[in-house]
C-alpha cells in the first residue's frame, strides 16, 4: 500500500488500538464495556490483515468475530442478569494478580525479546505480493481437504451441543 | 513496509494480555474474552509470516481461516456453557463453581 505517508504510522496506530482494545476488554469496570472493546480491539486485528495484503481474511474477521461473536457475548451479557455479572468483576486477591502479571509479562517480553534480538535476521521487506482471493479456494479445497472436512463436521456438532446445552434444564 | 518483528512484538503484546486475563481474571466471561485475544494473537503471527515468506504464500491464511472457524464455535459452545454454569448455579464466578471438587 502507497499511501504517502511513512508506513509506520498506521501501523502504530492500528497496534495501540487493538492493545489498548484489548486491555480495555479485560479491565473495564462493565462487562458489556468490556465486550465493545474486545470488539474494536478485533477490528484493529482485521486492519492488520489489510496491511499484510489478506482481505479475505480482514472481511471474515469482521464478519465472524465483530458481526458473530461479539454481538454473541453482547446477547449473553444481557441474558445473564445484570448485578451477577458485575458482581463477579472486581475484587481479585492482591497476590494472585500480581503473579498473574508477573508470568504474562514475562512470557510476553522474553517473545517480544527474542523477535526484537532476531530481527535483524528476520525479513524486514517483503516482495511485492499478488495472491488474488482466487488463489485461496485451491488450496482451502486442494491442499487442505481433511481439515475443511473436519471443521465441517466440528462446526455442526459444535452448533448443535451448543442448542442442547441452552435447552438443558435445571435437575436434568 | 514494517518488519515482521514488529508484528510478533504486537502478538506477543496480546499473548502476554491474554495469559494475564486466564490467570487474574474471576469472571467466566472474561476468561472467554482472554481466550478470544490469544487466538487472535495467533491468527496475527500466521497471516504476518505467512506474508514475509518469498515467495508469499496463502497457506498462512488458510490456516487463519480455519483457525477463526474454530473460534467462533467455540465461543457458541462457551457462551452455552456459561449459560449453563448460571443457570445451574446462580453464578458465573469460577471460583463459586467447585462442586467437582468434591
Amino acid at each position: 500500500m502507497d499511501l504517502g505517508i511513512p508506513p509506520d504510522v498506521p501501523f502504530i496506530i492500528l497496534a495501540t488500538v487493538t492493545i489498548v482494545g484489548a486491555i480495555l476488554a479485560l479491565q473495564a469496570k462493565e462487562l458489556i464495556y468490556g465486550a465493545i472493546s474486545l470488539a474494536i480491539s478485533f477490528i484493529g486485528i482485521a486492519g492488520f490483515f489489510v496491511f499484510l495484503d489478506a482481505p479475505y481474511l480482514a472481511m471474515l474477521q469482521i464478519a465472524v468475530y465483530v458481526g458473530a461473536v461479539v454481538v454473541l457475548i453482547l446477547f449473553t451479557i444481557m441474558l445473564v442478569r445484570r448485578e451477577v455479572v458485575e458482581e463477579t468483576t472486581e475484587h481479585e486477591e492482591g497476590g494472585e494478580s500480581s503473579m498473574g502479571l508477573w508470568i504474562a509479562g514475562l512470557l510476553a517480553v522474553s517473545i517480544a525479546g527474542v523477535a526484537a534480538l532476531a530481527g535483524p535476521n528476520l525479513p524486514q521487506t517483503v516482495q511485492p505480493a499478488n495472491l488474488p482471493i482466487s488463489e485461496l479456494g485451491p488450496v482451502l479445497a486442494i491442499s487442505y481437504p481433511v481439515p475443511l472436512i473436519i471443521l465441517a463436521l466440528l462446526l455442526s456438532a459444535a452448533l448443535l451441543g451448543a442448542l442442547v446445552l441452552a435447552k438443558l434444564e435445571r435437575g436434568q | 513496509m514494517v518488519a515482521l518483528s514488529s508484528y510478533i512484538i504486537v502478538s506477543a503484546a496480546l499473548l502476554g494480555i491474554g495469559i494475564y486475563g486466564l490467570t487474574v481474571k474471576k469472571n467466566a466471561m472474561r476468561l472467554l474474552f482472554a481466550i478470544e485475544i490469544i487466538v487472535n494473537a495467533a491468527n496475527l503471527n500466521f497471516a504476518a509470516f505467512t506474508r514475509y515468506m518469498s515467495p508469499p504464500q496463502v497457506s498462512g491464511q488458510v490456516i487463519v481461516f480455519y483457525s477463526i472457524a474454530a473460534a467462533a464455535m467455540e465461543a457458541a459452545v462457551g457462551l452455552a456453557l456459561i449459560l449453563v454454569a448460571f443457570r445451574l448455579n446462580g453464578s458465573i464466578d469460577v471460583r463459586k463453581l467447585n462442586k467437582l471438587k468434591g
